[in-house]
């Protein structure tokens, strides 16, 4: 595998910014021509995956395309057809696939993803909310002024500071965005736990086409993609999802289980997610939060459940060995190499500490990014089989904890053993506690396909 | 004992279907017609008769011809064939599909080659295993139990989780006492009835992902 050509893919797909500060704006084209010319003035404010030796810029720009939005910039009958049919489809109508029901059930979306279909993503990360500020006002104007496209909706997100510095925390209080992929060629600080497991118990970079388009992928096959390969190629989809938080329902569920729970509040959240609020895996510290581990990059994400078959430290339902269970459905972990994803995204709304009055109603939660190169294997098998559904870790029809389209019914069980601190528990008649709010599958070009839609270049021959 | 796992009976049946072109719809549409209308849970004919884990009938036309370099080849006829994965001996399986659902067998299979009727149950069996396929290499994903074993197993499970989640830190008198009156409940319970106890999904099924 030799070195990607960083300069020819986003930035937003080989790296985490790390800004805290990150708005979205959800674009409708006009007529093919104008949207050209306005994907020809976005072009040369796209951040690349080029490395910031000379500093890092203050902001980022990216782009991404529904299925509605490339067929309204006119690409050929011969190229759309080609795209996986789940992309074709959009996330509204894979609802039946996704669990996306009742109360998740896209006619309780948004406003922005009722009526005709959003055509573009573009997302605006800043190091402040000044240089978001003025990065947006200067992308808008960009945008208003070529006539190629209206904004139908923006939405903003933001780290959740505590005492004025920006943190990793989501509303619920947990510590979040350990632990994504390592790829093939993909360049970046790595730490144990973050790629694939080998049989030696060592890890490492999953094949680079379980990220990207034009690549081999763990099954030694390119990716389902569309033609012609050079508009694929370096490209990948993402997975947008606005999962909104019922803080009030989360700490009063919380709060009445704790009060029968012997192990006490802050062990059974630890309990619900595999994390303590702070990060600390319970796999490896089952008994109390360790600051030395959750800030130990060698350590954060570097455990599996071999030892821990029985769930007694970490439940066989919490959310993290749900998502990514690793060595746990045996042979090495071989079995979710090609159930991987790349989380991107931040909270959005206000955050209420700890002990302060919070409602359902009011609007916070989190933008949930996912980015993969075959959305049906990768990110809607993790949705339907890990998230809604709990066979494959030989729980029945649980669902997740947290995640999971409840409504009021379903269970998760607390693993434990005979200590007085760890009892078997569980949790019952479960609320949503989180809730879909709206979302879409997008493509997401690389600089060169950028240019080929820009210019109207796209040829399937 | 291939057909076997553990005390699990692996079944495939290829009855050939009859071919004669003076019958309008043709009998495997006749079939397909029929098996479409067919309920997939308590209705179920494999749900009325005993012993079935789970069962699949398939219309099968013929092989498909994918091109050069493979040769195009054909079935001599297309076939009706059914998978179960049933409990006990062959035989047994088979008398209870004859003597519960005779009508049902009679409909599908009315439409093969030499097919007896169900009402002859010695004639029923004897064609059913003459179609029959030798299974090999057969899982069988039930964990050793018969029908009744599982949903048994299946109705416990669902009780002692209900029970615990609603006793949880109640006195250990109390919750002896009524651990005591539940388990008496429990054993008093009939076993539900088969097709009763799969999950209530929401969500679709036999999408890519499964």
């Amino acid at each position: 595998m030799s070195r990607l050509n960083e300069t020819d893919i986003q930035g937003f797909v080989l790296r985490g910014y790390n800004m805290p500060f990150a708005r979205y704006y959800f674009l409708r084209f006009n007529a093919a021509v104008a949207a050209c010319g306005l994907l020809k003035r976005l072009l040369p404010e796209v951040t690349t995956g080029q490395r910031w030796d000379n500093g890092k810029p203050d902001s980022t720009v990216n782009i991404a395309f529904t299925f509605h939005g490339l067929a309204a910039l006119e690409l050929p009958d011969a190229t759309l057809l080609t795209f996986p049919v789940e992309f074709q489809q959009g996330m509204r109508k894979r609802g039946a696939v996704l669990g996306d029901t009742g109360l998740n059930a896209a006619e309780r979306w948004d406003e922005m993803w009722q009526g005709e279909p959003v055509h573009a993503w573009l997302g605006i990360n800043g190091s402040s909310i000044e240089a978001l500020e003025t990065r947006c006002a200067q992308i808008v104007a960009l945008v208003e002024a070529s006539g190629g496209a209206a904004v139908v909706g923006a939405q903003d997100a933001a780290a959740i500071a505590i005492d004025g510095a920006p943190t990793t925390r989501e509303h619920f209080g947990f510590t979040d965005g350990f632990g994504n992929p390592d790829y093939l060629g993909v360049e970046r600080k790595t730490q144990p736990g973050q790629g694939k497991l080998m049989p030696d118990g060592s890890w490492a970079p999953l094949a680079t086409g379980e990220l990207l388009l034009g690549y081999a992928d763990e099954a030694g096959e390119l990716p389902v993609a569309p033609v012609p390969h050079l508009l694929a190629s370096n490209g990948t989809f993402m997975v947008y999802r606005k999962l909104h938080q019922n803080v009030a329902t989360f700490r009063a569920y919380l709060d009445e289980h704790a009060s029968l729970y012997a192990g006490g509040k802050e062990k059974l959240a630890a309990k619900f997610l595999g994390r303590w609020q702070d990060g600390t895996p319970l796999e490896l510290s089952p008994d109390k939060p360790d600051a030395a581990i959750a800030q130990d990059p060698s350590r954060s994400t570097n455990f599996t459940y071999g030892g821990d078959a029985d769930g007694t430290r970490c439940p066989i339902g919490a959310h993290i060995r749900r998502v990514h269970p690793r060595d746990a459905f045996g042979f090495s972990g071989r079995l979710i190499n090609r159930r991987r994803i790349t989380r991107r995204g931040l909270p959005y709304g206000q955050a209420v500490p700890e002990g302060e009055a919070a409602t359902d109603q009011e609007d916070r939660g989190v933008i949930f990014m996912a980015l993969n190169a075959n959305i049906s294997r990768q990110f809607e098998f993790v949705q339907q089989q890990w998230i809604e559904y709990g066979n494959d870790a030989h729980l029945g029809n649980d669902k997740d904890m947290l995640l999971g389209n409840h409504g009021g019914h379903g269970k998760f069980v607390v693993q434990g053993d005979t200590s007085a601190t760890n009892p078997p528990f569980v949790c019952s008649k479960l609320p949503n506690f989180v809730e879909l709010r709206g979302g879409d599958y997008f493509f997401l070009p690389s600089i060169t396909a950028l240019g080929m839609l820009a210019m109207g270049l796209v040829d399937p021959r | 004992m291939p057909n076997k796992s553990g005390k699990v009976y692996g079944l495939t049946i290829l009855s050939p279907i009859i071919d004669d072109a003076s019958v309008t719809p043709s009998h495997d549409l006749q079939i397909r017609k029929y098996l479409a209308t067919l309920s997939t849970n308590e209705g179920s004919p494999f749900a009325i008769a005993p012993g079935t884990h789970l069962a699949r009938i398939v219309v099968m036309d013929d092989v498909i011809y994918v091109g050069m370099p493979s040769c195009e080849e054909h079935l001599r006829s297309k076939y009706l064939v059914l998978e179960s994965n049933c409990d006990g001996e062959l035989d047994d399986y088979l008398r209870g599909l004859a003597a519960s659902v005779p009508e049902q067998m009679d409909a599908i299979w009315s439409h093969c080659v030499g097919y007896p009727g169900a009402a002859d149950h010695e004639a029923f069996i004897g064609y059913m295993k003459a179609c029959q396929i030798e299974t090999t290499f057969y899982f069988a994903a039930v964990n050793d139990r018969s029908v009744k074993e599982t949903l048994r197993a299946l109705q416990t499970q669902r009780a002692v989780a209900d029970f615990v989640a609603s006793h949880q830190g109640v006195e250990p008198v109390q919750l002896q006492r009524e651990f005591l009156d539940f388990v008496s409940q429990l054993r008093s319970e009939v076993i539900p009835p088969v097709g009763s106890m799969g999950p209530r999904r929401e969500i679709k099924t036999g999408g890519r992902n499964e």
